[in-house]
Parts: structure tokens; C-alpha cells; sequence
């Protein structure tokens, strides 16, 4: 009976962990990186190299901002699609509603607005008559940024970590929900198999045979940062399943979420509708200045995170601040709503119940806002761990089966490695080579952005190809030299970006840590380096292996 | 600044902690000082009571250092990281561990 139970356990955790183990894999990685997300922006887009800037005046700085601001060409084209007849220019929409928001960690800031549309709906359930438009701008200025530069830290590996950077039928999303379920199982059947979890609590010994060694890490890194894989698999899966998996408020329980909105607009007093009668707005810098200064007396002083001013023109418009969350790990909050026309406060709002506190400690321990530079290189280092522990699992399945696979004539391990070094290594060249790609890229060509996502596409492509071809030692129950040699391919990849940076900006280490000193910059050089002395360490120790293949029992015995 | 070094105590007493229950542990133990060493129950409940403490101290220095539910985050991932430094010390520099119990190798 025992028996039976932990074999199902072990099937269960092995086929689960290799078939979703990939997307895992791309999840803690791309994770890891955005831990530093707004980091990697600066470095990819020089001109931004400036200190995070607080949010700005409205008055004198946004205000103009905002009336420059047009619906963006991406979602007139989107929303031209769900909308009856032709959308009139998008000069003419009138701003309906507009947010702004920063971090203590952002140069730059980011702005939006609604703009109203005149055109009658297709689907009659949808309600979202709104085209978006966004920016990004100087806050010292109030400059416009050039559309185009992608901002590679938050736009493209953040979304790579929750959806894959494949939008089609959100079908990313749910591969990552679904890898995240399968993380969970991972970790509770993987304990189950692992039944000397505290006698081996410390065990790595890298001495012994391959499979034995890659055991170690892959327990180690497992159990030792256990806390972290289950806390974030699990609020990854928290902060998904309130809008993408039970979305009962816009679906199933609609009428009765409508009837919510509006009895909630009552009891707060922020006006539901518009009143349809047009009124100016006040100064909002005094309404900064009033909110900051109930934050202060409230004892949690800080600055506005999220700014949003919603029936924009009218009668029943209202100012939101929300303060940053700097200094918690809930997000922005303590937001205190005015009259848009007046600048009288609305509403303030109360600290949240326990249910709330609960949701805000969980969804704010993964998405991070707080400044804690410890914590979020600790976070990293959380990463990386499930990172081991994916990849050492890869090896466990080939390394269990090769020799048996070279002996039936069977191919089946032969893919699963060649896979498994496309998203190992492959996916640390992909991310480094859009770096190099980025630094080698001209800055004024045009849609800069989309040829820095195709080189992305496009080395992991070449990696994926160099695995395939490679691999066919492992069909004689060897080792793949590709993943030797993409590791030197992470090597000189992680150099070249360094040494690029420095050439076309002229920030190299010495003036980035000492001489001028700027962190986000010298931090992901510093970085770039660790991994190409680890991956150059790596490469040499594997050259070794591929030479030896049989063990050396020698070693083995000597280290007991 | 008394944040930063609260901080630092506070990696140190994990670190530290991680050590000693490691070296409670008969395998790790012998590692250190040959394999016929033998490792009593007094000093295994020692280094048992010393590792905890150790811990405990640590996240006392993280509740000092932080907000409540900041502290918890930074002590769980501070246990995470020590564990794994523990390991690879094992692996690699066992022998630098002997610190923790002020004693030479056999």
C-alpha cells in the first residue's frame, strides 16, 4: 500500500515536473530577473539614467502632460474592432478619466487616460466604451520618452514571467497558472519522496556520481528554500485567480457585481456616473499637500504612488491619491479621494479588515513595491534556488533513463535533454543576447523595440537548433556538449554586453559604482559578470566530465 | 545605519544557526573532524540548542530591524539563503566551519 502510494507520488512529481517543469523554468527565471525589472530598463534605455524622481507636480508639470496626451494607435486599432461604424480622430475624444503612477524605484513616469467613444458597442455585454492611451515621460520635465524603446526589465521579461510574452487566447497565462499548480504538487509529492528531509537538510556531494550529485542539489535547493517556492507559487496563483480564473464579477455574478459597484459608490460617496454637467478642477497639488499631510498624522508619512482623477471635466469628478507602499509590503494604499471641482475631501480610507490585510500582505509579498534592497536580492537568490532545482530535475529524468534509452535505441531522453538545455542555458543566452542586441542596435531605429524581441526570439531559436544537433551523445548514454558550449556562449554573451554598455555610453564599472555612482546600472553589470565567471566555472568542470565518463570511483572513495 | 546592522546581525545569526544544527548532524560532523570522530549527546544537544538560539536571535535582530510583516519575509528568505551557504560550505570549505565550534580538525 505504502508502496503503491509513493510510486504514484514519484510518477506524479516526475511527469507533472518535466512536462510543465519548462514553463517553471521560465517563470522563476524571468521572475528573478524582475525582481530588478525597472534595474534592467535603465541599462537598456541610457537616457533614463537618472535618480527615481518623486510624482511630480500636476498642476504645473502633468496638467500639460495630459493635454497632450492622445489614445494610442495600438488600442484605436483594438477597439475600432469591438465598436459599430468608424471611430471618429482621435483628436476630437474627450479625456474621460486619467491615472499616473511611480515607484521609489522609477526615473520615469507612466501615464494613462481613458478617452470616451461616441460609437455604439458590437457585444452589448461589453461596457468598456474607452479608448487607452499612455506614455511614458521626463517628471523633470514633463517630456514626452520616444514610444517605441522597450523598456526590456519591466516589458518583456516581467511579462515573460506571468504570461509568457504570448497573449493569444491568454494562453500564457494559463500556462504559467497551470505551471504554478504544478508547482505545488511538485513540492508536496517531492517531500513525500524525499523522506530524509532533515537527515540530508545540508547534503551536496558534488564528488559523487552525476546522478547522485545532481539528487543533492535538487533536494537542497528544494527543500532549503521551500517556504519561498510555496509562498510564490501560491501567490502567483492568488493574484491570477481574482481576475483571469474566477472572474464571477464580470461574468456569472455580473448583475449582482453591477448592483455592488453601485451600492459601494453610495456608502463611500465617490459618484458611480458622471453628473453630465461640466466643472473645472481644482489646484490638485494642495490635494497632495492635504493628503500627505493626513498620511503624516496618521503616522505613516510617504509620497503619492497612484494618482487617478476619474469623470474627468464634471460636476461628479473625483481626485484619488494613493501613497506608495515603500515602506510595507502591501502595495499603494491609504488612498483619500476629493471633489475634483473643489479639492473638499470625499472620503479617506479606512485600513482594511482582516480578510483584506491578509490579501494585500500575499499579493504585496510577490509583486514586491516595498524598499528593501536586502529582501529583494534574497528574492533573487529564491529564484535562482527553484531555478537549481528545475534544472537539476531535467537532469535527474535524462540521467535516470540514458543509459537504458542508448541501450533500447530509444531517442526519448536524447529530446528531453536537448530541451532541457534550450531552456537552461538557452534561456540565459536569449535574455543576455537581447542586451547585446540592444546595445548593438542603433538608438534612433525606428520600432528599436520589435528588432530587440525578434533577436530575443531569435538566439533562443539558434540555441534551440544547437542543442538538437548536439545531442547525439546522449543517445550513447553521454553527455550533450552543447551544454558546455552554450555555456561559454553565456560567458562571452555576458562580457560583450558589459563591454558594450561601456563603448556606447561610456558607463563602465568604475564610474557607474565609484566615480558617479549609480547602482541600477553597475548592478546589472556587476551581475552580468557573476554569470559569466559561474558559467565559465560551469564549462570548464563540464569539459572534465564530458572527458571522463565514467566516474571516477577514485574520487569518490577518497571523499567518503 | 542601526538598520543595516541589525541586518547583517541578523544574516550573521542564521548563518551561524544553520552552522551549528548542521554540525549536530553525525554526517557533517565526522566532515569536519575525521571520520572516526565521534560526536556525544551532549555536544549534539548543545549544538542543537546553540543553532536555534542562533536562529531565534536572528529573527529578533529582523523584527528589529523591520516592520512586522517585512521582518518575516526577510527572516524566512535569510533561513533559505543560510541553509544553502551552509551546504555548499560543506561541500566545498567544510573545514571553515570549524570556526563555529572553535576547535581544529582531526
Amino acid at each position: 500500500m505504502k508502496q503503491g502510494f509513493l510510486r504514484a507520488m514519484t510518477w506524479l512529481h516526475t511527469w507533472l515536473g518535466l512536462v510543465l517543469g519548462f514553463v517553471l523554468m521560465a517563470a522563476f527565471f524571468f521572475g528573478a530577473l524582475s525582481v530588478f525589472d525597472r534595474e534592467i530598463d535603465r541599462w537598456a534605455i541610457p537616457e533614463t539614467r537618472f535618480d527615481p524622481q518623486p510624482m511630480p507636480s500636476f498642476d504645473t508639470v502633468l496638467q500639460p502632460v495630459y493635454a497632450q496626451l492622445k489614445p494610442h494607435p495600438d488600442d484605436m486599432v483594438a477597439t475600432q474592432k469591438r465598436v459599430l461604424g468608424p471611430l471618429p480622430h482621435p483628436d476630437t475624444m474627450p479625456m474621460s478619466s486619467l491615472w499616473a503612477y511611480t515607484t521609489h524605484r522609477d526615473p520615469v513616469l507612466r501615464v494613462g487616460a481613458e478617452f470616451d467613444v461616441p460609437n455604439k458597442l458590437k457585444d452589448d455585454a461589453d461596457e468598456h466604451a474607452h479608448v487607452h492611451g499612455w506614455a511614458t515621460i521626463d517628471p523633470r520635465s514633463g517630456e514626452f520618452l520616444q514610444d517605441d524603446k522597450l523598456k526590456i526589465g519591466s516589458e518583456w521579461y516581467y511579462p515573460m514571467h506571468y504570461r509568457l510574452n504570448w497573449s493569444w487566447l491568454n494562453l500564457g497565462y494559463w500556462l504559467v497558472g497551470l505551471a504554478g499548480f504544478t508547482m505545488l504538487v511538485a513540492l508536496v509529492t517531492g517531500v513525500i519522496m524525499h523522506c530524509k528531509i532533515f537527515r540530508e537538510f545540508f547534503t551536496f556531494r558534488p564528488w559523487k556520481r552525476t546522478r547522485r550529485s545532481a539528487l543533492d542539489l535538487h533536494n537542497l535547493t528544494g527543500v532549503a528554500a521551500l517556504p519561498f517556492h510555496f509562498f510564490f507559487a501560491f501567490t502567483g496563483l492568488v493574484i491570477f485567480a481574482g481576475w483571469l480564473y474566477f472572474p464571477v464579477g464580470d461574468t456569472l455574478l455580473k448583475p449582482l457585481h453591477k448592483q455592488h459597484e453601485v451600492q459601494e459608490a453610495q456608502r463611500t460617496g465617490l459618484p458611480h456616473e458622471p453628473a453630465g454637467v461640466a466643472a473645472p478642477l481644482a489646484s490638485v497639488d494642495a490635494m497632495v499637500a492635504e493628503a500627505k499631510r493626513r498620511w503624516a498624522a496618521r503616522d505613516m508619512p510617504g509620497e503619492v504612488g497612484l494618482l487617478t482623477i476619474n469623470h474627468l471635466g464634471d460636476a461628479n469628478g473625483y481626485v484619488s491619491l494613493y501613497r506608495a507602499g515603500s515602506d510595507q509590503v502591501a502595495l499603494v494604499g491609504q488612498a483619500i479621494h476629493f471633489k475634483a471641482s473643489t479639492g473638499e475631501v470625499l472620503r479617506e480610507e479606512p485600513p482594511p479588515g482582516a480578510v483584506g490585510s491578509i490579501n494585500e500582505f500575499l499579493t504585496g509579498l510577490h509583486l514586491q513595491h516595498f524598499e528593501h534592497w536586502l529582501l529583494r536580492w534574497l528574492y533573487v537568490l529564491g529564484g535562482l534556488l527553484g531555478c537549481v532545482c528545475i534544472a537539476t530535475g531535467f537532469l535527474l529524468f535524462v540521467e535516470k533513463r540514458k543509459k537504458q534509452h542508448a541501450a533500447a535505441g530509444s531517442q526519448g531522453s536524447r529530446l528531453v535533454d536537448a530541451l532541457a538545455v534550450t531552456t537552461v542555458t538557452g534561456m540565459l543566452i536569449a535574455a543576455i543576447g537581447m542586451l547585446v542586441a540592444n546595445r548593438l542596435l542603433p538608438a534612433d531605429l525606428v520600432g528599436k523595440g520589435d528588432w530587440e524581441k525578434l533577436a530575443f526570439w531569435g538566439i533562443w531559436s539558434v540555441a534551440l537548433l544547437h542543442a538538437l544537433v548536439r545531442s547525439g551523445p546522449v543517445a550513447q548514454a553521454r553527455m550533450n556538449p552543447a551544454w558546455r558550449e552554450q555555456c561559454w556562449g553565456i560567458a562571452v554573451l555576458a562580457v560583450a554586453a558589459v563591454g558594450l554598455n561601456w563603448l556606447t555610453t561610456g558607463d563602465h564599472l568604475i564610474e557607474t559604482m565609484i566615480g558617479e555612482p549609480y547602482w541600477a546600472v553597475a548592478g546589472v553589470d556587476l551581475s552580468l559578470l557573476t554569470s559569466a565567471g559561474i558559467a565559465a566555472w560551469a564549462a570548464r568542470r563540464l569539459a572534465r566530465w564530458e572527458q571522463a565518463p565514467a566516474t571516477p570511483m577514485a574520487a569518490e572513495v577518497a571523499h567518503g | 545605519m542601526a538598520d543595516a546592522l541589525a541586518l547583517c546581525l541578523a544574516a550573521l545569526f542564521s548563518l551561524a544557526g544553520m552552522g551549528w544544527l548542521a554540525l549536530s548532524l553525525e554526517v557533517h560532523w565526522r566532515q569536519l573532524f575525521g571520520r572516526r570522530a565521534v560526536l556525544t549527546a551532549i555536544i549534539k544537544s548543545g549544538l542543537r540548542l546553540a543553532g536555534w538560539t542562533a536562529l531565534l536571535l536572528s529573527a529578533v535582530c529582523c523584527f528589529i530591524a523591520d516592520r512586522p510583516s517585512m521582518a518575516v519575509l526577510v527572516w524566512v528568505m535569510l533561513l533559505a539563503g543560510a541553509a544553502t551557504a551552509i551546504a555548499l560550505l560543506l561541500a566545498w570549505r567544510a573545514h571553515w566551519l570549524r570556526v563555529l565550534v572553535l576547535r581544529g580538525g582531526a
